[in-house]
């Protein structure tokens, strides 16, 4: 025990030691053309703490990104490299969307029930690549990658056709009922109760992976399949098993993201926090309960860059340089820290080379 | 043009070992103190058992590890071994058990890769097939060049091999078991061919464990155990049985199990189970046998001869093409692992690190797990964490596991302890059969007596114990009867008792003679 508390020390420590050294390459340069350089500095380091509406913009920012990480480590903790959750993102906000506004329940359960529709709905794009992969030993990183944009572009005909409101400009849904949104948390963000749902959901996966038999299960069919074998643990249930719940949690987090954030659906592109929601999941080792710090720490470097963005002469790409390079760095210094990450990757490059 | 035959052989040595020897970082003795000469222009064996050193004493020749102390000599003059392009800058070949050919390639393409013929930056293809057809020409290795390696059959893969070996002026080439994927007629032409090698002046290193082959090819043997040297003789100037002897050892009086009457009932019985697979280490041809409570039945065997595949119908990873299976008096000829276990295996696998445990958890975690439902260790499907640890803590104490705690990796542990917390687990299950396989390959003195002594305790409460191992004093000293495998048959069953030496053991293994 001691030995791994030290041995996260120390991880944590060069952690640090590479957010600093990505910052002194980056933006140490790029402040010192500022008429004030400290200001620059402390613009993005310390301005997302310094008024309750930053801390809450960091949290608002980290709810959809927490729930894709929890569903992108339910799957690779079995051992299956599914990319998903991008899809079953995109999907469960369109079907939550859809659910609120074309079946009109309305009262208290009308955005439980929402939420519920869009992780089904969402968990599709989880489930099919994983039933390749169990039934048929399709590769699943390739099959889930194509099988997002099959979906967004099945989604987008549904959006254009079915669910499109005639009357609105552009291309979107019709109003979602007030009843189907998520309550705001905080005045003057869009905090709402979707962060409780994160919150609550990576606690739970975390006492389901580490306390419960059928963690442990997972957890060893994933790290050790023969060792799974041996045991005569039931690999392809289990294995099928987390790609459902995965892709429920993914949906989930496209509903949540919609419900709360908006008044239509108005996605006609991947958003993109299912890709984000895999580098939380690899961030915090994925380790459930270290997801909340991972996601705040993505959340924090995306509200430091808006600030630095909107208060300071600095042009809006140098800030996604920046937290891109920070994200970068410290996602390879982790995945060349996992011997499981490596070994994935070392197999894409096998089948690639078939 | 004179042809220099073996007796007309150049006499001064080519390569000369002196006091060679290897300790790995982990405290492991590949090799201590062995030194002998090869001389120019013939054919020469190195022969042992698994783990005697050969492939170590190879991989140094060929510059892939640094020996802890001696020296090479090439012509007589020492070499700094273990140096990067070693093997390149003197002429020596390799051709490993397992081929390093890249399929996709072609033949061409594998042979030049990492010396390429070059046209400014790129590769001047029509040089390099027109090295190749050359290279094929002048040893008389026919290959198409244009082939893509995935198409060819192993027999032409390995010539591949050897002409990869042979690509850059070599002088001295090592073949490490070339036979084991070879058919007869295979492995005659390959005689052939690195006769007419020999022939042309090339020294050769031919390791192998088969006597037979050792024989038809080879002038002079050396023969390691242990890591050391047992001796280098002129093949014509010894009989087999010397040989054998040199190879398996002296009748070292082994410290036997005192054996127990093994009047149990039979629980595990084999009838003519056969195995369809194309993989030589699972094959099984018509196998009866059986087993019963408080019995030790060691397997004897070179490494591939069948005891995978009887390990494997026995656990539930492969299903016998023929034949049945009964354990416990259940018919479990098509069952499971999970059956298997559910009837009362415990198991040992060979691969303690890939199917003994989990590496990446927790030793708390690979002690307890596969005891699903096991109302002592959860409530409903939650995990109870305090008895958990209770239980594990005693484990570890009981077997004796040296470790940093129970909530520290597997891996943390050396191989030894390990393989006490793995057994520890199996056990716990109170087997009805056990299979031990390869229990203390690599593992500490201390350690494997006493792995020995758990699996001696098991027999007396009643398991049947199937032991596999490559260690034959390990065999006789647990065993009450030892079955020789070879090439998927049993060759012999026989009785544990002072007459049975290695030596006796090694004309079985060796396919030299069957008993049935």
């Amino acid at each position: 025990m001691m030995r791994s508390i030290l041995a996260s020390l120390v991880q944590l420590a060069t952690t640090v030691l590479v957010i600093a050294a990505v910052i002194l390459v980056i933006l140490v340069p790029l402040s010192l053309s500022q008429p004030d350089p400290g200001a620059v500095l402390f613009a993005f380091l310390l301005g997302p703490f310094d008024s309750v509406r930053h801390i809450g913009n960091i949290a608002e920012a980290a709810t959809p990104i927490a729930l894709t990480g929890l569903a992108s480590t339910v799957i690779f903790r079995a051992g299956m490299f599914n990319l998903g959750t991008e899809g079953g993102f995109f999907l469960g906000g369109l079907g939550a969307a859809a659910f609120a506004v074309m079946v009109g329940i309305q009262g208290p359960l009308a955005a439980p029930l929402a939420i519920l529709a869009g992780a089904c709905i969402g968990s599709v794009a989880c489930i099919v690549p994983g039933y390749l992969r169990v039934r048929h030993g399709a590769p699943e990183m390739v099959t889930s990658l194509v099988f997002n944009f099959a979906l967004l572009f099945a989604g987008l005909l549904f959006l254009s056709y079915v669910l499109r409101d005639p009357t609105a400009g552009a291309l979107t849904s019709p109003k979602i009922p007030a009843d189907a949104r998520l309550d705001r948390l905080l005045q003057g963000t869009r905090l709402n109760s979707g962060a409780i749902i994160a919150v609550v959901a990576c606690i739970l996966g975390g006492i389901w992976l580490f306390a419960t038999r059928s963690g442990l299960n997972t957890r060893i069919v994933g790290s050790s399949p023969g060792f799974a074998a041996h045991l005569g643990l039931p690999i392809t249930r289990i294995t099928m098993a987390t790609q459902v719940v995965g892709g429920l949690i993914a949906g989930m987090a496209g509903a949540v993201e919609v419900l709360g954030l908006y008044t239509r659906f108005t996605w006609v592109s991947l958003p993109g926090l299912g890709w984000t929601g895999i580098i939380v999941a690899i961030l915090a080792r994925e380790n459930p309960f270290l997801i909340i710090p991972a996601a705040l720490f993505l959340g924090y470097l995306q509200v430091g860059g808006d600030i630095l963005g909107r208060s300071m002469d600095v042009p809006s790409e140098i800030v996604g340089i920046l937290t891109a390079a920070i994200m970068v760095a410290v996602t390879a210094k982790i995945i060349f820290e996992n011997p499981r990450l490596l070994r994935a990757i070392r197999s894409i490059k096998q089948q690639e080379a078939k | 043009m004179s042809v220099i035959g073996p007796d007309m052989a150049d006499t001064s040595s080519v390569i000369a070992f002196d006091g060679i020897s290897k300790t790995y970082p982990n405290g492991t003795v590949a090799l201590s103190t062995v030194s002998f000469e090869i001389p120019k222009g013939t054919i020469h064996a190195i022969c042992g058992e698994n783990g005697a050193g050969k492939s170590t004493l190879m991989k140094i020749l060929f510059g892939l590890e640094a020996p802890s102390a001696g020296r090479i000599l090439l012509d007589g003059a020492p070499v700094e071994a273990g140096a990067p392009a070693f093997a390149a800058t003197h002429g020596i070949g390799m051709v490993h058990q397992h081929f390093s050919l890249i399929p996709a390639l072609t033949v061409t393409e594998n042979i030049i890769l990492g010396h390429e013929p070059r046209k400014g930056v790129l590769i001047d293809r029509a040089e390099a097939r027109r090295q190749v057809t050359e290279l094929s020409a002048r040893y008389d290795l026919q290959v198409e060049p244009d082939a893509p390696v995935s198409t060819l059959s192993v027999a032409a893969q390995q010539k591949v091999e050897i002409l990869k070996a042979l690509a850059r002026d070599t002088r001295i080439l090592i073949l490490d078991e070339p036979t084991a994927v070879l058919s007869p007629p295979e492995i005659e032409e390959l005689f052939n061919r690195l006769r007419g090698l020999r022939d042309a002046g090339m020294t050769i290193l031919f390791i192998s464990h088969k006597l037979n082959e050792v024989r038809a090819l080879a002038q002079s043997v050396t023969v390691l155990r242990g890591g050391r040297l047992t001796g280098t003789v002129a093949l014509r100037d010894v009989p087999d049985d010397k040989i054998m002897e040199m190879v398996m050892g002296h009748a070292v009086e082994v410290a036997r199990r005192e054996h127990g009457a093994a009047n149990g009932e039979t629980v595990l019985s084999l009838k003519s189970v056969s195995t369809r697979t194309r993989e030589p280490a699972d094959l099984l041809h018509e196998v009866s046998v059986d087993i019963r409570a408080g019995e030790i039945v060691g397997i004897a065997g070179v490494d591939g001869s069948g005891q995978r595949g009887l390990v494997s119908v026995m656990s539930g990873f492969l299903r016998p093409g023929s034949g049945s299976i009964a354990f416990n008096g259940q018919d479990m000829t098509r069952a499971d692992s999970h059956a298997w276990r559910h009837a009362g295996l415990a198991y040992l696998p060979a691969d303690r690190f890939a199917q003994g445990g989990a590496p990446a958890l927790s030793l708390a975690d690979n002690a307890i797990a596969g005891t699903d439902g096991n109302k002592d260790l959860q409530t409903g499907p939650f995990l109870r964490r305090g008895r958990i640890a209770a239980r594990v803590r005693g484990m570890i104490k009981e077997f004796n596991v040296r470790s940093f705690g129970i909530y520290e990796r597997l891996d943390s542990l050396s191989g030894g302890n390990a393989q006490k917390l793995i057994a520890a687990r199996e056990l716990a299950t109170k087997p009805k059969l056990l299979i031990a396989d390869q229990p203390t390959r690599g593992i500490d003195v201390a350690a494997a007596a006493f792995l020995h002594r758990r699996l001696d305790e098991a027999a007396r409460n009643g398991a049947a114990v199937l032991l596999v191992s490559a260690d034959l004093d390990e065999l006789l000293r647990l065993s009450d009867r030892v079955l020789v495998f070879f090439a998927g048959r049993i060759v012999a069953d026989l009785p544990n008792g002072p007459s049975l030496t290695p030596a006796a053991l090694g004309p079985y293994m060796l396919g030299l003679e069957n008993a049935r």
